[in-house]
């Protein structure tokens, strides 16, 4: 797995297309909207609302997106097949394929999470907003291997990435501007919506740990359904 | 002495919906041989090659490798090297990169430089993969499969996309691993390179075996020939089963020594010269053309 993993990041470095949309083009997006914080300060969830977006966007953007795009180009080019000629196990060339568009995303988040609180104030909970940013990461990376199983090609996946990536983000931002006092099941509900409720309430503070927790069910079912799409649909060997 | 049995096949039948692409296949592959699977299109060779490398089940049937399933890749890949047919690289990592990564995968030792010498790609350590050319992207394959020497190695059209010299090249480096007591499953469009290197053949059409055993057992089936250039005196030749096609004698016999002699005595008594005289069993591919002609 580590000597895929490795690989994997030397050609995110040396392909300028795949680091700039995974890197660049997120964080970039963040830096404007937290030039503009003020605005989104007045929000029902205050500051929160561009924490709970920004982990979504960068997760989304940077982790989901890189992570089907690299799927994609790896059967493409007939190269998943050949991992699988070797004695590495499936579970381990997926894992070495997934990991470094998942480290950038985590990187991302944590680097703009970063700035935001010197600029404005720490997370009440940091503990809270980790566990809620790795429940994400899980919950995408299974719709990243689902999504890859219906994409071509590396082009194709700026097609099939978009109902998840806008969609997502969406939710994040709905419920950042609204809140989660109307509509709550079916906000929690969404692919996203409560880890988005937990990021905002571990960044403004003022909730119970053990009833921000129960906002991880949904995004754990989420994350069962991810991995039972991605069994069914991902495949090694583009169609003939 | 019978040698282990590396690779058996019993009864397999690989099924995609209702279609049977295989059928009640059975074969072993001993050590140390070089096996050539061979088959007109669509006879089912590569869905027969991906089951006993591991990629593909079986409908039924049994398959074992080294005496396990082959898709019970911790214990059987870090012995089997696999030539693919159709390269599947990681376009911006380096020749050494690739087989440095391929080559820990599959968990043997070697160094990357040892095996690029091999191939002949040593001058090309440093270039991306995608911008070799074909031949060397092929040789690239073979320096992944026969990196850390393995027991058993399958070659899926080897040599296609090759000059001259890099085929050479690339048989010299299977003898030597023979020599060491590999194993080689071979399929080839090339059937002169199954005729002269397979100590014995699977011939496959429509999903199964029509002939199989070694290339003297296969060839010796259909007649040998002999052929010359017709002359006014042709018409009087001794032998039986003799036709003319487009001003030359050919002479089909299942006694080739025999009627070989009989024709050179008959000419010698006439003072004749027999032009264009050739004589040999018949090849491969007249055999492949009787099958697929069925």
């Amino acid at each position: 797995m580590l000597p895929i993993a490795r690989s994997e990041f030397l050609q995110i470095v040396r392909n300028r297309m795949v680091f700039v949309s995974a890197t660049i083009v997120p964080v970039g997006l963040s830096f404007v909207f937290i030039s503009q914080r003020e605005v989104f300060a007045q929000s029902p969830t205050g500051v929160g609302l561009l924490a709970g977006a920004f982990m979504m966007i960068l997760i989304s953007m940077g982790l989901y997106s890189t992570a089907v795009t690299t799927l994609a180009a790896r059967r493409q080019t007939l190269f998943l097949k050949r991992l699988r000629s070797t004695a590495v196990s499936d579970g381990a060339a997926l894992s070495g394929i997934v990991i470094p568009p998942a480290i950038i995303g985590i990187v991302q988040v944590t680097a703009v999470l970063a700035v935001l609180a010197s600029i404005d104030a720490p997370p009440a909970e940091p503990l809270l907003l980790v566990v809620s940013g790795l429940a994400l990461v899980l919950m995408m990376l299974g719709f990243a291997l689902a999504t890859a199983g219906i994409t071509q090609s590396p082009e194709h996946a700026q097609v099939t990435t978009l109902p998840i990536t806008l969609g997502a983000s969406a939710i994040a931002f709905w419920i950042g501007f609204t809140g989660t006092e109307e509509l709550t099941p079916l906000k929690r509900l969404l692919p996203g919506g409560a880890a988005t409720e937990l990021t905002i309430s571990a960044w403004n503070g003022g909730a119970e740990w053990g009833e921000s927790l129960l906002l991880l069910a949904p995004t754990a079912g989420w994350i069962v359904v991810a991995v039972v799409l991605a069994k069914s649909m991902f495949r090694w060997e583009p169609r003939r | 002495m019978t040698r282990e049995t590396v690779i058996d096949v019993h009864d397999l039948t690989v099924r995609y919906g209702t279609f049977e692409a295989v059928t009640g296949l059975s074969f072993e592959v001993r050590r140390g041989e070089l096996y050539a699977l061979l088959g007109t299109n669509g006879a089912g060779k590569s869905s027969t090659l991906e089951v006993i490398e591991g990629h593909r089940s079986a409908s039924s049937g049994e398959v074992r490798v080294f005496g396990e399933p082959p898709t019970r890749r911790r214990s059987v890949r870090p012995r089997t090297g696999i030539m693919l047919q159709e390269s599947g690289f990681a376009e911006d990592l380096t020749v050494r990169e690739t087989l440095g990564l391929i080559g820990s995968l599959s968990q043997r030792e070697d160094r990357p430089e040892r095996v690029l010498d091999v191939v002949g790609l040593a001058p090309k350590a440093g270039t991306r993969v995608s911008q070799l050319s074909g031949g060397e992207k092929r040789r690239l394959d073979f320096a992944t499969a026969i990196f850390g020497s393995p027991e058993l190695l399958f070659l899926d059209e080897p040599t296609t996309g090759l000059d001259i010299q890099s085929r050479d090249a690339l048989w010299e480096t299977v003898d030597r691993l023979r020599e060491d007591g590999a194993t080689i499953v071979l399929t080839t469009h090339y059937l002169e390179e199954a005729q002269q290197r397979a100590d014995r053949v699977g011939l496959m059409h429509r999903g199964r075996f029509r002939m199989e055993g070694t290339v003297a057992e296969i060839t010796r089936t259909l007649p040998a020939t002999i052929s010359f250039r017709a002359t006014a005196e042709s018409a009087e030749i001794p032998l039986d089963h003799v036709r003319r096609d487009d001003g030359t004698v050919l002479v089909e016999t299942h006694a080739l020594q025999g009627d070989l002699h009989r024709l050179l005595a008959w000419a010698d008594e006439r003072d004749l010269e027999l032009l264009e005289l050739e004589a040999g069993p018949t090849r491969l591919d007249n055999v492949f053309r009787s099958i697929a002609n069925d």
